[in-house]
């Protein structure tokens, strides 16, 4: 099976029966949407919320909600109807949350740092998918574990596999 | 200091600088196990993200990282990667018990990891800060047995902000029978170069 591989701030986009992989994602979220007609995937691989987040822009792939936008753009490109589009997602953990909690509240200097980033991906993306009007049919977010993520535009599902919770199929 | 150009003579001074920690750094293990502890000359990469989790052997990987934020003068993140069998051979050199690999990781093996990196790190930033003349001073660490890819994340959030690709320098190192070996990395915040090549003279000529 021809494996297309999304690496960090990168996106791709694949018509059946190919799929699409991003390895690894801790606080990252893996975007994936879907044209279950056409059957066609896309996939990015997303770092931080928004450009306007205490960041200086850059590569709009690296952001969920500029990434969300790109997205559909390319898959319109590729003949996608944007009104069968679907959205799934996976990853935003707090990789490091167990030994953070062990730190008295209020004298960590990670949570000024880091405010839980994944959560705010996470939150990044659901607001642009809601203002672009594309639903969110399932996500699998948060935790503090690795994810690997698969898409199969041939079936539209979003293959989720992480070290110590198994797999799943959204 | 926008999108970070680096000359030869930055990435020579930050190679240099690097080696003087990890040199303390490596010396501090090999006390601690009792087993002679090498290591390779830093490498400065200037690098995309995607190509990170390369470094140490890819996203999915089996490793366990221990994460510290730097605070100070200078800032950054240091981030060292064992892949999950070297950290359990370190792990029965330490606790003097064999550690099964089906075993999770238990909290007097989480914490004895975490202590040898506190150990490394300490004695990097203390060789850095007089190299600089500034103090330099270590975050709690935090452990995590994961995915590389997704441990890799959390280092990289503070360069991600600041552009699209990460400055790390990193190095190899390694117990002469091979059992055991890691990655150290630094990476600093790019506000903080400036600092770092005025100090080591870097930013003349």
């Amino acid at each position: 099976m021809n494996k297309i591989r999304v690496g960090i701030a990168d996106l791709k986009i694949a018509r059946a029966p190919a799929v699409l992989v991003s390895y690894g994602l801790g606080s990252c979220i893996g975007i994936a949407l879907v044209d279950p007609y056409q059957k066609i995937g896309g996939l990015a691989h997303v770092m931080l919320p928004s450009v306007t987040a205490g960041s200086r822009g850059g590569d709009p792939l690296k952001f969920a909600d500029s990434a969300v936008e790109t997205i559909v753009t390319r898959m319109l490109e590729a003949g996608c109807a944007r009104g069968a589009l679907l959205a799934k997602m996976a990853g935003g953990a707090d990789m490091f949350a167990i030994a953070e909690s062990h730190q008295p509240a209020g004298t960590d200097p990670r949570s000024d740092a880091r405010p839980r980033i994944g959560e705010r991906n996470a939150h990044a993306v659901r607001a642009k998918l809601g203002e672009m009007g594309i639903p969110l049919v399932a996500e699998d977010v948060g935790g503090n574990h690795g994810r690997t993520v698969e898409l199969v535009p041939a079936t539209g599902d979003l293959v989720v596999r992480s070290v110590r919770k198994g797999c799943k199929i959204l | 200091m926008t999108p970070v150009a680096l000359s030869h003579r930055h990435v020579d001074a930050l190679r240099e600088f690097s080696n003087i920690g990890v040199g303390h750094a490596a010396t501090a293990l090999s006390q601690l196990i009792g087993k002679q502890v090498s290591m390779r000359v830093p490498k400065v990469n200037l690098t995309p993200f995607a190509t990170v989790p390369e470094i140490v052997g890819g996203a999915e990987l089996l490793v366990a990282g221990i994460h510290f934020r730097v605070m100070g003068n200078v800032t950054g993140d240091i981030l060292i990667v064992f892949p999950e069998e070297s950290a359990r051979v370190l792990m029965e050199l330490l606790l003097g018990k064999p550690v099964s690999p089906e075993e999770e990781w238990s909290e007097t093996a989480a914490s004895a990891l975490t202590e040898i990196a506190n150990i490394l790190t300490s004695s990097y930033l203390n060789a850095l800060g007089k190299l600089l003349g500034v103090t330099l001073i270590p975050s709690v660490p935090a452990l995590a047995v994961d995915m590389a890819g997704a441990i890799i994340d959390a280092a990289l959030i503070e360069q991600s902000r600041a552009g699209d690709l990460a400055l790390l320098i990193e190095t190899e190192f390694f117990e002469t029978a091979r059992a055991i070996r890691g990655h150290f990395f630094l990476l600093p915040d790019p506000a903080s170069l400036r600092l770092i090549f005025d100090r080591i003279g870097a930013s003349r000529r």
